[in-house]
C-alpha cells in the first residue's frame, strides 16, 4: 500500500489539551501532568485509509502558542490542521475565530481544517453549547467533533474524519528540481508531505 | 486572553531572533538549559526575515516612520543593593537605510474597472506604503488619466531625491518614500504584465528574504542542520545553475563535469584545460605556493586558460576579486568543488519559502526542548551587580527577569556600549520582482546564482539571486531577484545600474526581450561582519550577535553561535541530535542515525556520500 505522509498542526489556546490529544491518539495515553512533550517536535501515526495509508506527522505547538508566538515554518506544508478549544471555557471558543484567521494567514490555501471541542467528559461544567460551537464549524466548512482525550472519545474519529477530507493524490509534479529533506543516512522510501 | 506574565526566572536570556541568537537558543535548551527568547517585532528573524509582498510593504512602512523615543522610565525601584542599570536602545534605527522603492507595472489589472470609493486624491506615497487593497485601488483611479510619461519622470525624480539622502549622514530619508508608478497602455505587446493589484491580491505567495545568502552544501549550516536534526524541519532545493554576466549577455558558467562535457560555449581545447586545471586544483603543489600573496588572477594568467575561462573562474568559481591573493582564491575554488555533488549539480542550497525559515526552524528546536517564545516583547534595561555581572533584566513590561547569560543582537544596544574597531559598514541590497527569467529556460523553474563583476571601474562585485515560484518564494510567473553588494555609496547607487543593464525598466526603453521590472526595493543593511561576541562596554555574561553579513554563506553567524554557546557551556555538546520522532515513542532511546550512502556524483575528485531524500511516491 502507498503511504503518503500528511503534516497535520495542531492549533487552540494553551491548556485546551491540544498535547492531550496527540498523546491519546499516538500513544493511547493520557497523563494529567503531560509534560509539554519535551523532545518530541512532531510525533507521527500512520492510519489506513482506502486503498492508502496515512502516515500523519503531527506538530504540538511545542508550547510557542502561549505568548501567541508561532511561526509562520510552523504552518508549511500541513495538510490539515485541528484547532482545539475546550468545551468548559468560553473564551478559548471565542478566540477560535483568531486561530481560523492566524491559519488563513499563514496556513496553505487548501488545507483541511477541524475544530475539535476538547474535554467533553466534563459536560457538567459545559460552557461551550455543542450546537453552536458545529454552527460555526459549518460556516467555516470545517469538520466537527467533540472529543475527550481523558476518556478516548472521538480521538480516533477526529484523524479518521480528516483523513476522509485529504484529497486524492496528485500525478501531475514534473518538476525537475524537487525540494529535499537533509538527511544523514538515503531514506528508503518517503514523500514529502502534500 | 488575558496577557499571561513571563516566568520570572530563567538560565539564558535572548534577545533578538536572527540566525545566531536562534542557533544560541536551541543549542541552550537542547542540553536543559531555562531559555526566554525575545524579540521586539511581530515577526521572527529580525533582519534575517522573509516577508510576503504585504508584510514587505508593511516592513517599508516601518522603517519610514521615524521611531518616538520612548520616554526612559525609572526602574531604580526594581534594583537590589549594589545594584546598576544599563539600558538597551528602544527601537533599531540604525540598521537599515536609504529604502526606495519603485512600482514599474501598472496599478490594476487591464481592463478592470477601478472602482473605489476613496476619493482620488490619496496621495500615492500613502497608499503605496499601506499596500492595501483599497488605497492601491485609489492610487490607480488617481493616475488612470495621467500620461505614463509623466508618471515616469515622477520616478526618476524620486531617485534624485532617494540619491540626495544618501549623501547627507544621518538624515532621516523622507523623500524616498515608495512611489508606484502607472504605466498603463505600454505594455499591451507580447507579454501581459502582472498588476500591482495582483502582487497585493497575490501577495502571500511571496516569501522575500531581507538578506540575500545561499546554503554551501558543506558549509557549516548545513552541517548544523543535519547534525542537530533541525533540518527535518524544513525542505531545501538545489540551486541549479550559476550564471554570470558578461560582455552584456548572460552566459552558463560550467562548473561540474557533466556541465563542462556540456557546454556549448568552450571550445574542445577550453574544455580539456578546464578539467586539468579543476582536477589539479585540489591538491596544493608548490607551484600554487609560489603565488602566494599574489594575486589569484595572476596565477590564472600563468596557467593560460584565455579569457572565457579566467572569467569563470574568477568571478564565479572562487568568486573572488581580481586582488584577491592566491591562496585566497584556490582556497574558496577547492571549497567550491568539494561541495559540488553533494546533493546537485552547484554546490549550493536554497530552502524552501526563503532564508527567513532557518531561524523559525532552529527557535522551533529551541521550543520543543522547553525553550519560552515571545514577540512583540523586549528588554528594556539590564540590572549589573559589582562584579560586572548581569544578573537580571527588565522586560517591556516592568517584570524583573533573572537569568545568568544574556545574548543580544547588537542592534538592540545602544552606540556607546559597542566597541567597534571600524565605522559600520553596509551591504546594498536590491530586490526586484521580474516577469521572466534573465536566462530562459524550458521549465522555467530554474534556481540561479549570478555572479556580476564590476560593470565599471569603481563599481562593487554584484551577487545575484535568482528564485523561480517553485522555491515557494514568489508569485507564478514571477520571479524573484536579489542582488547584494558591499555598499560603496547608496543601494540605489549602487545597483540600479546593474538594474538598468539586465532589466527592462521605463529607463531602458527599447529593451523588451529583458526581463521587465514589475517593481523593486532598494535599501542599505549593516554589515554585521565586523561585530565581535564580546570585549565590549558591557557585563561579563552578556554576548552580542551581529545581524548578518555580506557573505554569500552562513559561517559567520554559526560560528558566532557556537563560540557563544562555548562561553556560556564550555563543557556541553553544540546541537547533538535530536531524537527522532518514532524513538521519541517506541522506544525512548535516541537513536543516532549512521552515516553512509550512495550519491550522485558529479563533483571533482570527491565522492558525495550523501544523498537526498527522494520525494517519490510508492505506488
Ligand atoms: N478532563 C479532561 N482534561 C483534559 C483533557 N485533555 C486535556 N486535559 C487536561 O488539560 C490540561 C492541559 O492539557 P494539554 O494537553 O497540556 O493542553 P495544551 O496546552 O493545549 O497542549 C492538562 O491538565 C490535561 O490533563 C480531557 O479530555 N478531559
Ligand atoms: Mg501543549
Amino acid at each position: 500500500m502507498a503511504i503518503r505522509e500528511l503534516k497535520v498542526c495542531l492549533l487552540g489556546d494553551t491548556g485546551v489539551g491540544k498535547s492531550s490529544i496527540v498523546c491519546r491518539f499516538v500513544q493511547d495515553h493520557f497523563d494529567h501532568n503531560i509534560s509539554p512533550t519535551i523532545g518530541a517536535s512532531f510525533l507521527t501515526k500512520t492510519v489506513p485509509c482506502g486503498n492508502e495509508l496515512h502516515k500523519f506527522l503531527i506538530w504540538d505547538t511545542a508550547g510557542q502558542e502561549r505568548f501567541h508566538s508561532l511561526a509562520p515554518m510552523y504552518y508549511r506544508g500541513s495538510a490539515a490542521a485541528v484547532i482545539v478549544y475546550d468545551i468548559t471555557k468560553l473564551d478559548s471558543f471565542q478566540t477560535l475565530k483568531k486561530w481560523v484567521k492566524e491559519l488563513k494567514e499563514h496556513g496553505p490555501e487548501d488545507i483541511v481544517v477541524a475544530i475539535a471541542g476538547n474535554k467533553n467528559d466534563l459536560g457538567d461544567i459545559r460552557e461551550v453549547p455543542m450546537k453552536e460551537a458545529k454552527e460555526f464549524a459549518e460556516s467555516i466548512a470545517a469538520i466537527f467533533i467533540e472529543t475527550s482525550a481523558r476518556n478516548a472519545v472521538n480521538v480516533e474519529e477526529l484523524f479518521q474524519k480528516i483523513s476522509k477530507q485529504i484529497p486524492p493524490l496528485e500525478h501531475s509534479e514534473v518538476d525537475s528540481n524537487e525540494s529535499f529533506k537533509l538527511t544523514r543516512q538515503p531514506a528508503a522510501s518517503t514523500r514529502r508531505c502534500c | 486572553m488575558a496577557a499571561e506574565d513571563l516566568p520570572s526566572e530563567f538560565d539564558v536570556v535572548i534577545l533578538g531572533t536572527g540566525l545566531a541568537e536562534s542557533v544560541v537558543a536551541a543549542a541552550c535548551s537542547r542540553v536543559g538549559q531555562r531559555v526566554l527568547h525575545l524579540d521586539r517585532n511581530s515577526y521572527y528573524a529580525a533582519n534575517w526575515a522573509s516577508f510576503t509582498f504585504n508584510g514587505l510593504l508593511t516592513w517599508i512602512q516601518q522603517h519610514h516612520e521615524e521611531s518616538q523615543p520612548e520616554e526612559v522610565q525609572d526602574w531604580s525601584s526594581l534594583l537590589e543593593e549594589g545594584e546598576e542599570l544599563i539600558y538597551l536602545s528602544y527601537s533599531d534605527s540604525t540598521s537599515i537605510s536609504n529604502l526606495q522603492v519603485f512600482c514599474f507595472t501598472s496599478e490594476e489589472d487591464e481592463g478592470e474597472e477601478a472602482q473605489s470609493p476613496d476619493p482620488p486624491n490619496t496621495t500615492e506615497e500613502e497608499t503605496a506604503a499601506n499596500g492595501d487593497e483599497d488605497a492601491v485601488k485609489a492610487a490607480s483611479t488617481d493616475s488612470t488619466n495621467e500620461d505614463p510619461k509623466d508618471k515616469i519622470k515622477e520616478v526618476t525624480d524620486g531617485e534624485g531625491e532617494g540619491q540626495q539622502t544618501a549623501d547627507s549622514e544621518g538624515v532621516e530619508p523622507t523623500a524616498d518614500l515608495p512611489r508606484p508608478s502607472a504605466i498603463q497602455g505600454q505594455s499591451e505587446a507580447s507579454r501581459k504584465k502582472i498588476s500591482y493589484a495582483q502582487l497585493v491580491k497575490e501577495g502571500r505567495q511571496f516569501n522575500i528574504d531581507l538578506v540575500s545568502k545561499l546554503m554551501f552544501s558543506r558549509g557549516s549550516l548545513v552541517d548544523l542542520l543535519i547534525k542537530s536534526n533541525v533540518s527535518r524541519y524544513a525542505e531545501f532545493k538545489n540551486v541549479t545553475r550559476i550564471l554570470t554576466y558578461r560582455h552584456g549577455n548572460v552566459e552558463q558558467v560550467p562548473c561540474s563535469r557533466a556541465d563542462v562535457f556540456a557546454s556549448r560555449q568552450l571550445s574542445v581545447v577550453e574544455k580539456r584545460k578546464l578539467m586539468r586545471f579543476l582536477t589539479s586544483c585540489l591538491e596544493e603543489t608548490e607551484e600554487q605556493q609560489a603565488y602566494n600573496g599574489r594575486p589569484y588572477l595572476e596565477f590564472l594568467c600563468d596557467q593560460q586558460l584565455g579569457d572565457n575561462l579566467e572569467h569563470f573562474l574568477l568571478h564565479s568559481i572562487a568568486m573572488v576579486t581580481e586582488d584577491t591573493p592566491t591562496e585566497v582564491g584556490l582556497a574558496s575554488t577547492r571549497h567550491f568543488l568539494r561541495c559540488l555533488g553533494r546533493y546537485g549539480n552547484t554546490p549550493f542550497l536554497f530552502p524552501v519559502y526563503g532564508l527567513g525559515e532557518i531561524p523559525q526552524c532552529f527557535c522551533r528546536m529551541s521550543a520543543v526542548f522547553g525553550g519560552v517564545y515571545c514577540l512583540r516583547h523586549s528588554v528594556r534595561c539590564l540590572l549589573v551587580d559589582k562584579d560586572n555581572r548581569c544578573k537580571a533584566v527588565i522586560d517591556s513590561r516592568g517584570q524583573r527577569i533573572s537569568c545568568s547569560h544574556f545574548v543580544v543582537d547588537s542592534s538592540y544596544v545602544a552606540t556607546e556600549q559597542k566597541k567597534v574597531t571600524t565605522p559600520t559598514r553596509f551591504l546594498s541590497r536590491a530586490i526586484l520582482i521580474t516577469d521572466a527569467s534573465i536566462l530562459p529556460s524550458n521549465s522555467g523553474q530554474q534556481v540561479s546564482m549570478v555572479t556580476v563583476p564590476p560593470i565599471a571601474a569603481g563599481f562593487p562585485v554584484v551577487m545575484m539571486v535568482e528564485l523561480c515560484s517553485s522555491t515557494m518564494t514568489c508569485l507564478p510567473g514571477t520571479y524573484l531577484v536579489h542582488l547584494t553588494c558591499q555598499s560603496v555609496g547608496s543601494a540605489f547607487d549602487d545597483l540600479s545600474p546593474v538594474v538598468t543593464k539586465m532589466f527592462h525598466t521605463p529607463e531602458t526603453d527599447d529593451q523588451e526581450t529583458r526581463p521587465s521590472v514589475l517593481w523593486c526595493l532598494y535599501f542599505n543593511m549593516a554589515d554585521g561582519l565586523d561585530v565581535e561576541v564580546e570585549g565590549h562596554n558591557l557585563p561579563s555574561n552578556v554576548y552580542l550577535c551581529s545581524g548578518p553579513d555580506g557573505h554569500l554563506g552562513h559561517d559567520h553567524a554559526i560560528r558566532q553561535a557556537q563560540l557563544i554557546f562555548q562561553k556560556i557551556l564550555p563543557e556541553e555538546d553544540f546541537c547533538p541530535p535530536a531524537p527522532n520522532p518514532e524513538d521519541v515513542l517506541y522506544d525512548g532511546e535516541s537513536l543516532l542515525p549512521t552515516g553512509g550512502g550512495g550519491g550522485d556524483n558529479s563533483g571533482w575528485g570527491e565522492k558525495g556520500e550523501e544523498t537526498k531524500e527522494n520525494p517519490q511516491t510508492e505506488e
